[in-house]
């Protein structure tokens, strides 16, 4: 089939319906379940998103980014200063987090990602440890305080809104974001020749570089484009939840649930992400809204990445598509009962 | 346009203590297939990765079209003209075949379009089109060979070189691969190949450079080569390739 067939003659018939159907239940979702799930709405969308950002340097590029969560906090507190600090409507916030979140990618990615492997993964995770303990000690960013931030009707461009500001026009700002990452991901990722580079480096870079391909330039894209979809997303949570502090938004765990979210996924594809972060993120938020405990969802995901690694290393997607082997699978048990005298 | 596709002079790598490359004077005519042969670690696979920019050379020069090329980044030298092939074999696995085709990137100002259109035509040409929609990583070994000069054709080359094309391919699929290197060197192309095996080096090869210890120690047609006294005591274990089965 021809690549440039558009992209509704490849959906089969009876699949077109289904995509139809979750369409609209999404279009309309704040509407027919009311506040409550409205939020829940805009948290899965949020770290489905940011579980995408994740995979596009994580998964198609293979560089493990342990610093990642560092530019959800970098977004969230560029629009924080600029609404509180300066005063500014949100849209220029939300700009501002896309311009620092650039330069700041940018200067990181010109030393680190000279580092491959674990080297890469350990200079990253140092940046944003160090970005946390910045923020803490900064005035600006209103250190160990944090920032509120307002949401009047008049905060999102400067003028008053006819509107309310709360759960349901958050569902839909997340709903878009979230729909413009996926589908950014698919283009540049899948279909487009950027896409074909990027993974061409990950299976062999001396191979790409003998084929014309500027890897080191490649990588840097990639990398500031990922944190800059990290920031973006940032910048929405700080306006959504009014009240930032260091310790929330730039806190370690935000890097590892992307990771977890698109290894339990699939890495390097375009639905891991999304189906890794709809699993995490419910698991954590129905456990605790469902069973009163916020961390029973802890050791299930423990036991959920124990399986993918050992069984499922292309993931959930990975298990769909049928690319697990039996037989691999059969002899990863048995060296796991050898190794543990089980067998 | 000069007569000379590729020169090297004095090119010299060292690894520490060893030298793996001493000062090697190398120049190869355009249109012509070049072989190098030489016995394990002589040197040869170091000089390809000097020449295409994997390694700095520590000493001499490399000239690659009349231009002074020393040191250039791998890219820039394949998009100027210059490909090749390694010796393990390199496919993108996680790929199709055709996105294998189509990461190739040039500067020579092609559309998509064209670059696509191309690609299909080369893997119509390597007779790989009916797999254009597979992943790299469930081709044979020598389907993979196959996959790895057609992505070197998208730079549409001056000179390509290849490291050890026929290793571990079948007896048939290694005369597809020498007929299409014939064909594509009658249509202009240059090439330099590393190859142990002989049959195709007497096949393929106008002329042999040989290798040892990190020196280029001659140079001449496949027959003079296969009779020259160092070489047998070299490389050919002091019997002549036609004593090793390979008629001269």
């Amino acid at each position: 089939m021809s690549e440039t067939t558009s992209v509704t003659n490849r959906i089969p018939g009876s699949r077109r319906y289904w995509y139809v159907g979750l369409g609209a239940l999404m279009i309309t979702w704040p509407i027919i379940f009311g506040n409550f799930w409205a939020r829940i709405g805009v948290g899965a969308l949020m770290w489905i998103g940011l579980a995408q950002s994740w995979n596009m340097i994580g998964g198609y590029a293979g560089y493990l980014d342990f610093g990642h969560g560092a530019y959800f906090g970098i977004g969230a507190f560029a629009a924080g200063i600029a609404m509180v600090q300066f005063g500014y409507p949100f849209v220029v916030g939300f700009a501002l987090a896309i311009v620092v979140s650039i330069a700041i990618s940018y200067l990181v990615a010109v030393p680190t990602l000279r580092l491959t492997g674990a080297y890469f993964a350990i200079a990253t995770w140092a940046f944003a440890e160090a970005v946390k303990q910045a923020a803490l000690i900064t005035g600006i960013t209103g250190g160990t305080f944090g920032l509120s931030l307002p949401r009047s009707p008049d905060t999102f461009i400067g003028v008053a809104l006819p509107f309310q500001i709360g759960e349901t026009f958050f569902y839909y700002a997340m709903l878009m974001l979230c729909m413009a990452t996926m589908s950014l991901t698919y283009y540049l990722f899948e279909r487009h020749e950027f896409g074909y580079r990027v993974k061409a480096l990950r299976d062999d870079q001396d191979a790409a570089e003998s084929l014309g391909i500027d890897t080191t330039r490649v990588k840097r894209q990639v990398y500031v484009l990922s944190c800059v979809v990290a920031a973006v997303f940032g910048s929405v949570h700080a306006w959504y939840i009014v009240y930032i502090h260091p310790n929330d938004v730039l806190a370690t765990i935000i890097t590892d649930r992307m990771v977890i979210m698109a290894l339990l996924g699939g890495l390097g594809t375009l639905t891991g992400p999304v189906v890794g972060g709809l699993l995490v993120f419910l698991l954590q938020r129905l456990s605790s809204v469902f069973l009163g405990s916020t961390t029973f969802y802890l050791p299930l995901i423990g036991i959920l990445i124990m399986i993918t690694v050992l069984f499922a290393p292309s993931g959930i997607i990975g298990i769909l598509r049928g690319e697990i082997d039996r037989n691999d699978v059969r002899q990863n048990v048995k060296d796991l009962g050898e190794k543990f005298n089980l067998l | 346009m000069t007569d000379k596709i590729l020169q090297t002079t004095d090119l010299t790598k060292q690894f520490g203590a060893l030298t793996a490359n001493d000062e090697i004077s190398l120049s190869i005519d355009r249109g012509e297939i070049r072989g190098i042969i030489g016995p394990n670690g002589s040197g040869k696979t170091t000089f390809f990765n000097t020449v295409t920019g994997f390694y700095k050379p520590d000493g001499g020069s490399v000239h690659f079209d009349g231009k002074e090329v020393t040191g250039w980044k791998p890219y820039r030298l394949a998009r100027r003209g210059l490909g090749r092939t390694f010796q393990i074999v390199s496919p993108f696995k996680n790929m199709t075949v055709r996105q294998n085709m189509l990461a190739v990137q040039t500067d020579d100002g092609r559309s998509r379009e064209e670059k696509r259109n191309r690609a299909e035509e080369i893997m119509e040409f390597l007779e790989i089109d009916h797999i254009a929609n597979n992943e790299a990583r469930g081709m044979s070994g020598g389907q993979q060979k196959l996959l790895e000069l057609g992505r070197v054709l998208m730079l549409d080359p001056e000179l390509v070189m290849l490291d050890e094309p026929a290793a571990g391919v079948n007896p048939a699929l290694e005369s597809r691969i020498m007929d299409h290197i014939h064909e594509l060197n009658r249509d202009g192309t240059t090439f330099v190949v590393i190859e142990h095996d002989m049959h195709v080096m007497k096949t393929l090869a106008d002329s042999v450079s040989v290798f040892d210890s990190g020196s280029h120690i001659t140079q001449g047609n496949f027959t003079d080569i296969s009779q020259d006294d160092a070489v047998r005591e070299a490389y050919l274990g002091g019997t002549t390739a036609e004593e090793d089965g390979v008629p001269i």
